[in-house]
Formats: structure tokens, sequence, C-alpha cells
């Protein structure tokens, strides 16, 4: 699978640069952390790579081809799949669902056929659901597949989330927060899935704010404050560099 | 029974014809496209049909293929000045088209008949051919919530920028719906006008646009039975209500309100949706107890 590269990456909006300069790159079969205080402009690293917001400066590479130009629905066929920081599912569909439509990529039913449900659109249907369910299985979310998304649990919903991101076969997946607000048993389940799709080949880029969860699975971390990068290498070396302290902590904590 | 049916053919036509442009509407509605195109959409296939049939002597079944035709085209070429336009801009844009091809009608009489319209259509269309124009109109909208166009429709409608994150092509999805409301919209005019003995440009004015979303909001706007239980309701008002015939405006718009604040989703979607709930608070508490029970 190809690594996402992102060289001298920057986004201004007007005067306020909110990304200057960050370059990092998320290989293949790993994870990759990226951390940093609040408005340090994680947030926006993600809407660049996914295409959401126009790139000031700076190269967007996946492999070897320059996706940096691109808008987010080419994004996802390049194989970049997200989560989002406040989670963002289909509120009237169910969880079952919302799964399937991650991997509208995937159909290869023409909509012709769509519109007249020709035996290629059952067949092709069949197998999705088939596909989603090993997904809910994996996830452990059989029970809840034909619960409406909107009314599930917090931590739940993310799963739902991850799942559809997962869906649409991604060869890098960007998850924006995908534990805030979850206790360290729940954040320890979340983990063992994101090592196993690690080991399946895919590149991860984990944003947190949960350091003990980044430094757990990231054998790199990078860290961001006020848009630039001011750390980057192994985690418990990261941790103990007076910027990143002050960064975290303030001046005269360290 | 036979008797009755004579009574009512009226009406149930009437209800078919209503039934065919709720699901143009609807379509759109689906696919988060706000759009109130489908009189237009409408007046340009009724025109299309009469005129091919009262002065080239076309076989109505190729004037109302014509219609269909006219539709589907012009639904396409709308979609692409309002790709960009979302919610109300797009509801918006979508009434000054109606407005331009109703005034259009009126003016160009040369081709139109203006305010007069044309009066010598005649009765081509009868109650089987209405019933199987719904059919297959019912069957594409099935077949829709069945494939992944409805997925994709879905959520469009749901959440665009996430849809977008998933690989949903926006504009492609959107002109898509506008091409189904067109050729639908297209199809129910050609079907009307053949129907109706004559046409002129004020049936599918402001009034039309509001009785067609009128019935969507009381079905339904999501499911298959959303629009037969708005346009029957708005079919069947009237015969119930015929001791407060002078009153009716008002019956409608008490109604209105009451599905609005009792049954938001419509009477169709909503009875459904609770009757889903229902199914999956009873799955939610056997989950919770099963986990209970496990120690």
């Amino acid at each position: 699978m190809p690594s996402l590269r992102l060289e001298n990456v920057s986004k201004r909006f007007g005067g306020l640069t909110a990304v200057g300069d960050v370059s990092l790159t998320v290989p293949e079969g790993t994870i990759t952390g990226l951390i940093g205080p609040n408005g340090a402009g994680k947030s926006t690293v993600v809407n660049l790579i996914t295409g959401m917001l126009k790139l000031t400066e700076g190269r967007i590479v996946l492999g070897d081809e320059d996706i940096g130009e691109i808008g987010p629905e080419e994004v996802v066929r390049k194989g970049i799949a997200r989560t989002f920081q406040n989670i963002r599912l289909l509120p009237e569909a169910t969880v079952l669902e919302n799964v399937l439509i991650g991997f509208h990529r995937h159909e290869t039913a023409s909509i012709l056929a769509g519109l007249l449900n020709l035996p290629s659109v059952w067949r092709e249907g069949k197998a999705l659901r088939k596909q989603a369910e090993a997904l809910l299985e994996r996830f452990r979310m059989s029970d809840y597949a034909d619960l409406p998304a909107g009314g599930l649990a917090y931590g739940h919903q993310r799963r739902v989330e991850m799942m559809r991101a997962v869906a649409s076969g991604p060869d890098v997946l960007l998850l924006d927060e995908p534990v805030a607000g979850m206790n360290d048993v729940e954040a320890d389940e979340l983990g063992v899935i994101f090592k196993d799709l690690a080991a399946s080949g895919m590149g991860l880029l984990l944003i947190e704010h949960n350091v003990r969860f980044v430094t757990k699975l990231c054998p790199v971390v990078h860290v961001l404050n006020t848009g630039r990068m001011i750390a980057s290498g192994p985690a418990e070396e990261v941790m103990r560099d007076p910027a990143v302290i002050t960064a975290y902590l303030g001046k005269g904590q360290a | 029974m036979m008797s009755y049916y004579q009574a009512y053919q009226p009406i149930i036509d009437f209800f078919l014809l209503n039934l065919g442009f709720a699901y143009s509407q609807q379509v759109a509605l689906r696919a988060g496209v706000f759009s109130v195109a489908t009189a237009g959409f409408g007046a340009l296939g009724a025109y299309a049909s009469a005129i091919l049939v009262t002065r080239m002597g076309i076989s109505p079944a190729l004037a109302i293929a014509t219609a269909t035709l006219v539709g589907t085209a012009v639904g396409f070429l709308l979609s692409v000045p309002l790709a960009r336009l979302r919610g109300v801009f797009q509801a918006i844009a979508t009434l000054a088209f109606v407005e331009v091809i109703v005034s259009f009608l009126y003016y160009a009489e040369g081709i139109t008949g203006g305010a007069i319209g044309i009066n010598n259509i005649p009765r081509m269309v009868s109650t089987p051919a209405l019933l199987a124009a719904v059919a297959a109109v019912m069957y594409v909208t099935w077949a829709i919530g069945r494939s992944g166009v409805g997925r994709a429709f879905d959520a469009l409608r749901q959440d665009e920028t996430v849809a977008a994150c998933l690989g949903v092509s926006i504009r492609n999805y959107h002109a898509l719906a506008f091409v189904l409301s067109g050729a639908i919209g297209g199809l129910f005019g050609g079907l009307q006008s053949l129907y109706v003995f004559s046409i002129e440009p004020g049936q599918f004015g402001f009034g039309f646009m509001v009785a067609i979303l009128t019935a969507i909001v009381l079905g339904g706007r999501g499911t298959l039975i959303g629009p037969v239980a708005g346009c029957a309701i708005l079919a069947l008002l009237p015969e119930i209500a015929r001791p407060l015939a002078e009153n009716r405006p008002l019956v409608n718009g008490v109604i209105l309100i009451a599905v609005i604040i009792y049954l938001p989703q419509g009477v169709g979607d909503g009875l459904l949706l609770q009757w889903r709930n229902r199914r999956s608070a009873r799955r939610a508490r056997a989950i919770e107890e099963a986990s209970r029970a496990v120690p």
C-alpha cells in the first residue's frame, strides 16, 4: 500500500497561518501520531489531506501521486478515508446502512441498473451486506445492526463512524480524535482494532489529545503547536522535549 | 361495485396524476435537492404532448414519450447552473424556473395559445394507462431505495460533507435527481394534457407547485408509501369534508399544521418510523438484558 507524505504544507486564512510548513509521513502498516494542544492545527491538517480545504503551499503525495489539488470525492477514490472530530453519522439511517454507504466507491453496478433493480444490483447489494456484517462483527457491533445510528451511545457512534471509514477500503486512514470522551477500557479496545488495521498494511494517522493512548500505539509522534511542527520522533523522546512540555503545560513547568 | 367505480373514477384518475407529480417532487427532496421545479417539468411535458397530438397528429404514446424526454433534458440542463446552490436558494431558483416557464407559455402565443391555452385535445389517456405509468414510477422509486443510488441520495440528504468524504459525487447525484424529477414530471405532464381536454399556463403555476409540495409534506419524503398517503389525503379530503366545502382551504390548512406538529416526517414516513423505532427499542432492551445476564 502506498504511504502518504506531506511536504512543507501550509494553510493561511487571510493573515492567519493555521498550518505552516508542516512535513510528515504516514508509512504503510504503522500508526503515526499527531498531537498538539487545542487550536494547534491538527484538524486543519486532516481537512487539507482530504481536500476539504485548499492548500496555500506545499505538496501532499500518496505513493507517487500528487493529491494536493483534488476535491474530497476524488481523495476517497485514491484511498484515503477519515473520521470526524465531532461524530458525523447519517442519523436517520441504521448502523448497517451507515456502514453500507462506506462501500460506495467500490460499487460497480451502473446507475441505470440501480434504477431498474437489475440482478447485478441485488447480487452486489448482497455481497456488500455480507462485507458490512463482517465489519460489524469485527467491531463487535453486530447486535446493533438494525438500530438507528442517531440513537446509539457515544462510544458506539464512534465505532460506526470508524467502520464506515474502514468500509471504503482505504490505504490511509485519518482518525480525528477517535477516543475523545472514552474511558481507558473503551479506548484500549479501539487501540487493538487500530493495531489490527495497521497490521493489515494500512497506514493510520492518529490525531489525539490523549497522550497516554498515542504513546502506547505510535512508534512515531509529531507535535503541532500554533500550526508549526515543534517535535517529531519516537514517542518517549518527544514527550521529554522541553518545547513539547512548554506547549502542553506552559512555561516554567519543565 | 361498478357504479361506485364510475362515480369515483375522476377522483381516482386525478389521484394517479397527482401521485406521479408527487414522486417527481419526492425524488428531488430525497437527494437533498430542494427543488420545486416539478410544476415546470409538468408544464413543458403537457404542452409538448398537446402540441404534438393536436397540430402534428402524432400518436399519443410517442407524444408522451417525447414529453418525458423533454422533462429529462430540461431537468439535466437545470441541474448545471444550480449545481452550486443549496437549500432555500435552490428552492428560489427553481421557483424562478417555474415562473419563467409559465411566463413563456403566456407570451409565446403562436406556439402555446397564450392565456387561452390549447383546448382541442382529445382524451387519449385512460385509467389503465395512468395506473401503468404510476406503477412504473413506483417501481423505479422502489428500485432506487434498494440500490447504491438510494444510499447515495440518502447520504447526500443527511450530510453532504460526509457523503463527499465517502466518495459520493455531489454534482453527479444532484444532476441525477434533477433528471429523474424532470423525467417523471414530463411524463405525467404529458399524461395529464391528454386526459384533461384543455391546458392553460395557470394550471402549472404557484398553486400547482404548492399542492404537490403539500402532498409530500403530508405523506413523507423518504418512503415509497409517503406520496401515496399524501395524495390520498388530498384526494379524499374534499369528499369527506363536503359539508365544509366552502371552508376547504381552512380544513386543508388545519390538517397540514396538525401533521407538521404531530407527524413531522409525514403520515406515511412518520408511521413507518414509529413502527421501526418501537421495534428497535425492543431490540435495544433485549441487548441490554442479555448483557446484564452475563455476569
